[in-house]
């Protein structure tokens, strides 16, 4: 699957794309093994008390997952996953 | 009084009379301030049927009660007239340091009436006031003219003004303060010229006084903690601007492109918030008591157009940008530049260069017309060039000054301008938002984001989310942003203290300072009674619900691609509730029991 990462992320990952090889079984799953994989830097964007931070803006193939099932949103391989730490506003 | 000084100073143009009366305190409770108090100086003082460009038309400048205490991002001041853009109420809001001088000088609001013979500026240092000649000063663009006042008066002298673009009465003009910030939308900046009104120069060394020091102290730091502790209002805002939202808007598909013919840009990217840091950004910068400092210090090294300045927003990035199609941020900050040294709203300017590009493309406007330019979207050196001869008003500028519906119109085809109530749409796709388009059709001073931004609920998902593509609860929603927005803007806070703050934190910071007892429902219907007595303004000057509309295209065309692609805006569904949750009737006409309601004559 696809993930593109926007803002303060790129700037974490050192990326703005990449390839995710793991299948990851759902949204969720995803955002924590990024955390994983990149650490403080990127939890702090995306935990907030804990637990995955709603202000976080994911689209799985251009849908807001928060309008289908949040963090239990199951992925598939070719995906496109989108995820935008809580920093936009205008 | 507190908060409020208690002054407010008129002077008329045309005779050079110089008067200060005092501000009603039974109008300062029910109106606050800035965008109330103007409304309400409005709709006392002036003909809903006049010409904006006439001498009977007024131009006021009126600041807050929170504007120069030390309440966080309080700091603006707002200008009220009839808009020279729109035949609509207009108040178009600024941010910068001037607000709080107007304060610190002595005076709740300055009203400016008649129109001066010859052109001239207005010098205020506390109660000295007078007019200076300004014949020196007229063709001068922004960053000479405040030059010239300083050297002439104070160089401390916090200066609004005009740039050749007001003097030419451009209908998109703006008044420009502190150089870089904007009363930009709707055309304040032609009513000045027209009132040969060069500049307003302010020293002010009073200051903002407060009823409830203890109790103010305690909820500044309050509203301070929580603003900063908000992932956009303490963080993301300050890193990428408001730019940030170009990737945002293309991700979801709601990001107009040539002319809103689609809804998605592949270049995006080139022209985000996260480009303009990594590229042309020299430092955040923050107004009056501001700890968000969205603003954008940016300069230009390469030759081609080089300058240095502040912005773009993300508005201007959009208009300039993925409306016109080009994907060069150098050129749409040039483009950004050029509005600000001469005095332009950047999203009228903007759109209006898209919508003819348009009209170049389907050949209703050619070479000929455009000067041997060639018109065409994504051409960024044609971009920047017209906006350039727009600001200076040479060649195809002139026409362009005149806006894009005006500009349609003259070629058969006023469709083609997207625009409500002539006023030019901004950077959301009314299509792939709904409860945004509502706000577009519905806003006194004609297409504007910002008088009920549901974007941030829509989109966002601030302060929670809802689903941008659903209609239910929308006219409530829309109704809800434009109220606490109407309050908001009326006390001189930014919008941007939302990313942080509510109605609670404004209610207390208001009552403190003021020492006038606002509970949240009583700021809210604050809001409530200044939206519609600018609807009633708007319905006396012969606006009718015929009005309340979208462009066409946005009901009717569907979105070509990206993430929002099939969409339509279903506005005429939403209206009807709209109307009704207002408490108006089925014409848009607010009821007796709705006017009685909130102390408004019928």
């Amino acid at each position: 699957m696809k993930v593109l990462y926007f803002a303060v992320l790129r700037d974490v990952t050192g990326k703005r794309e990449e390839d995710w090889q793991q299948p990851e079984a759902t949204v969720g799953d995803l955002l924590r093994a990024l955390v994983a994989r990149y650490g403080h830097g990127f939890e702090r964007w995306v935990v907030k008390d804990g637990d995955l931070w709603d202000l976080v803006m994911v689209l799985v193939n251009g849908q807001d997952v928060r309008h289908l099932q949040h963090f239990n949103t199951p992925l598939a391989p070719g995906d496109t996953i989108v995820i935008f730490p809580p920093v936009g506003g205008g | 009084m507190h908060g409020w000084i208690g002054k407010v100073l008129r002077v008329n143009l045309s005779t050079g009379k110089v008067s200060t009366e005092r501000l009603d305190p039974a109008v300062a409770r029910d109106y606050l301030g800035a965008r109330g108090l103007g409304v309400k100086i409005m709709t006392d003082e002036v003909d809903p049927k006049v010409d904006p460009l006439s001498p009977d038309n007024k131009l006021v400048f009126v600041p807050g009660p929170l504007t120069g205490s030390y309440a966080p991002s309080a700091g603006r001041y707002t200008v009220v007239t009839k808009g020279a853009l729109t035949g609509a109420i207009a108040s178009a809001n600024s941010g910068g340091v001037w607000g709080p001088e107007l304060k610190f000088a002595g005076y709740d609001a300055l009203i400016c009436e008649g129109a001066a013979p010859k052109p001239v500026y207005l010098w205020i240092r506390n109660q000295k006031v007078e007019l200076r000649d300004a014949s020196h000063l007229w063709g001068k663009d922004v960053p000479d003219t405040t030059d010239a006042i300083r050297a002439e008066t104070d160089d401390d002298a916090k200066i609004a003004c005009i740039g050749p673009a007001g003097e030419n009465r451009v209908f998109f003009a703006a008044i420009m303060n502190d150089l870089h910030r904007a009363a930009g939308r709707s055309g304040t900046g032609a009513v000045m010229g027209s009132k040969n009104l060069k500049a307003v120069a302010v020293v002010g060394t009073g200051a903002v006084t407060c009823a409830d020091p203890k109790t103010f102290e305690r909820a500044v730091m309050k509203a301070r903690d929580m603003i900063q502790k908000h992932p956009v209002g303490g963080a993301g805002l300050r890193l990428y601007g408001t730019n940030v939202l170009t990737n945002i808007l293309n991700q979801v598909g709601g990001y107009p492109t040539k002319n809103f013919q689609d809804a998605h840009f592949p270049n995006a990217d080139k022209i985000g918030g996260e480009t303009l840091a990594a590229t042309l950004l020299q430092r955040p910068k923050g107004c009056f008591a501001c700890i968000i400092s969205c603003g954008r210090v940016t300069k230009i090294t390469n030759a081609k157009y080089a300058g240095e300045g502040e912005g773009p927003e993300y508005e201007t990035a959009w208009g300039f940008g993925g409306d016109c199609y080009v994907d060069d941020l150098e050129a749409v900050t040039k483009a950004n530049f050029y509005c600000n040294e001469y005095g332009m709203d950047t999203i009228s300017m903007s759109a209006t260069v898209a919508c003819a590009m348009e009209l170049y493309e389907k050949g209703l406007i050619t070479r000929e017309d455009t000067g041997g330019i060639a018109l065409e979207f994504g051409n960024a050196e044609a971009m920047v060039e017209v906006t350039r001869l727009t600001g200076i008003g040479e060649g195809f500028g002139k026409r362009l000054g005149l806006g894009s519906y005006r500009l349609a119109e003259s070629c058969g085809h006023p469709e083609l301008s997207m625009t409500v109530k002539r006023q030019e749409i901004p950077a959301y796709d009314a299509r792939a938002v709904q409860g945004i388009g509502l706000n577009y059709a519905t806003a006194n001073g004609g297409a504007a984001h910002v008088r009920g931004y549901t974007i941030s609920p829509e989109v966002l998902g601030v302060p929670f989310k809802v689903d941008k593509d659903t209609i239910d609860g929308k006219p409530a929603l829309v109704i809800l942003f434009q109220n606490l927005t109407a309050a908001l803007d009326s006390t001189g806070s930014c919008l941007f203290a939302t990313f942080g703050i509510g109605a609670d934190e404004l209610a207390e910071m208001l009552s403190a300072v003021t020492g006038v007892a606002y509970t949240t429902e009583d700021f809210m219907k604050c809001g409530d009674r200044i939206w519609n007595l600018e609807r009633q303004f708007n319905l006396a000057a012969g606006f009718t619900t015929q009005d309340d509309t979208l462009p066409s295209r946005l009901l009717h065309e569907p979105i070509k691609t990206g993430n929002s692609q099939g969409m339509l805006s279903r506005l005429p569904e939403m209206l009807p509730a709209y109307y009704e949750l207002r408490g108006w009737d089925t014409d848009g006409i607010p009821t007796p029991a709705k006017l009685g309601e909130l102390g408004l004559a019928a």
